[in-house]
C-alpha cells in the first residue's frame, strides 16, 4: 500500500496514514466529556445497547474478554464483574487519554484485581493466538482505518468457540425513522457537540463517519471474509445501532 | 505493576514473537521486532509509533541473554 491511497475521514478523503492521527485528536478532544455527551447523544439509549451487547456475548464466571475501543469502561466494567477474579478483562484503546480515563473512572468504582489495561491498535493487536473466550468492540470498528484487519485480528486471538461482537451505529431499516435519525444527526449533534464539549467539529465527524460505516449486511461479510463462522446481526432501535456476533470454531 | 496473567498473552503486536519484561526501565522488549514498548502508569503501551527501536548491539546483547540454553 502506498502512502498516497486514501482513506475516508467522515465525508473528507485523507491520506491513508493521516486517519489514525486525525481519529486520535477527535477523542482527545471528547474525551473529558464522552460519558455526558454519549447520554445527550443517545438520549440515554446507548445503556441499553450496551445492556443488550452483555446478554448476546454469554460470557460466564472465570473467561477470558477483551474489550476493545473500551474508551471510558463500560462495557469492561460489567464484564469484571460477570468474569469474577478467576476470569480476567483486559481494557483495551488506542487512545491514551480514554483509556486513563477510563481507568480513573473504574478505580473509584472499586474495579480492580482481575481488570487490566492496555493501549493498543485494533488493526495489530499484542496479544499471542487463541487468548480469549471473548472479544468486543463498542462503536469503535468505524473508526478503524482497515476494518478488515481489526477483525481478523479479533478472530486471531479468541479461542476455539470463542466469540466475536461488533456494537456499532449502523443504518436505520425503515425510511421515515432514516429521515428524522439524518436530521438529528447532522443538526442536533454537531449543536449539542458545540454546546457541551465546545466541538463542533469533532461530533459533525461522528455523525459522517457513521454514514460512512458499512451497512448490516456488508458488515456481517467482512466478519466471514475474517474468518468468522455462524455470523449473524441484532438491529436494535430500528437499525440506527446493530450488534454483530460470530464465532471461531 | 503488570498482573503476571497479561504479561503471559501479551506479544509483539507486530510479529506476535514474545516480549522480555524489563522491569527497571519499564519496557516490554521484543527482540523478534527490535521495538521495545513502553509501560506508563502501569500500563502496556502496545503501539509501533509509542515504541523504542533496539540498536544492533543491543539487541544482539539481549539475544545472546535470552537465548534458550
Amino acid at each position: 500500500m502506498s502512502d498516497q491511497d486514501q482513506t475516508h475521514f467522515g465525508y473528507q478523503q485523507v491520506p491513508v496514514r493521516e486517519k489514525q492521527e486525525r481519529v486520535r485528536a477527535v477523542f482527545d478532544s471528547v474525551a473529558d466529556r464522552y460519558d455526558l455527551m454519549n447520554d445527550l447523544m443517545s438520549l440515554g439509549i446507548h445503556r441499553l445497547w450496551k445492556r443488550r451487547l452483555i446478554e448476546l456475548a454469554g460470557v460466564r464466571r472465570g473467561q477470558r474478554v477483551l474489550d476493545l475501543a473500551a474508551g471510558t469502561g463500560d462495557l469492561s466494567a460489567r464484564f469484571a464483574e460477570i468474569v469474577g477474579p478467576s476470569g480476567l478483562v483486559v481494557m483495551s484503546d488506542i487512545n491514551a487519554a480514554m483509556l486513563e480515563r477510563g481507568r480513573e473512572r473504574l478505580d473509584d468504582a472499586g474495579l480492580m484485581g482481575h481488570l487490566h489495561y492496555a493501549l493498543a491498535n485494533a488493526e495489530a493487536l499484542p496479544f499471542a493466538s487463541n487468548s480469549f473466550d471473548c472479544v468486543t468492540i463498542g462503536f469503535g470498528l468505524r473508526n478503524v482505518t482497515h476494518k478488515d484487519w481489526a477483525l481478523a485480528e479479533m478472530q486471531r486471538i479468541l479461542k476455539p468457540g470463542g466469540r466475536g461482537l461488533v456494537l456499532e451505529f449502523s443504518h436505520p431499516t425503515q425510511a421515515p425513522l432514516r429521515k428524522a435519525y439524518d436530521l438529528y444527526s447532522f443538526s442536533m449533534l454537531p449543536m449539542l457537540g458545540r454546546l457541551v464539549a465546545q466541538d463542533a467539529d469533532s461530533y459533525k465527524y461522528l455523525a459522517e463517519s457513521i454514514r460512512m460505516h458499512p451497512d448490516q449486511d456488508s458488515l456481517r461479510d467482512m466478519m466471514e471474509q475474517a474468518g468468522f463462522e455462524r455470523c449473524e446481526y441484532f438491529n436494535l432501535t430500528g437499525g440506527i445501532v446493530a450488534i454483530h456476533r460470530g464465532c471461531k470454531l | 505493576m503488570i498482573d503476571k496473567r497479561l504479561l503471559e498473552i501479551l506479544v509483539c503486536p507486530l510479529t506476535k514473537g514474545p516480549l522480555i519484561f524489563d522491569q527497571d526501565r519499564a519496557e516490554l522488549i521484543s527482540i523478534s521486532g527490535r521495538l521495545a514498548y513502553p509501560i506508563r502508569d502501569n500500563i502496556p503501551v502496545m503501539l509501533e509509533e509509542e515504541a523504542r527501536a533496539l540498536s544492533e548491539d543491543e539487541a544482539e546483547a539481549l539475544r545472546q541473554q535470552h537465548q534458550p540454553a
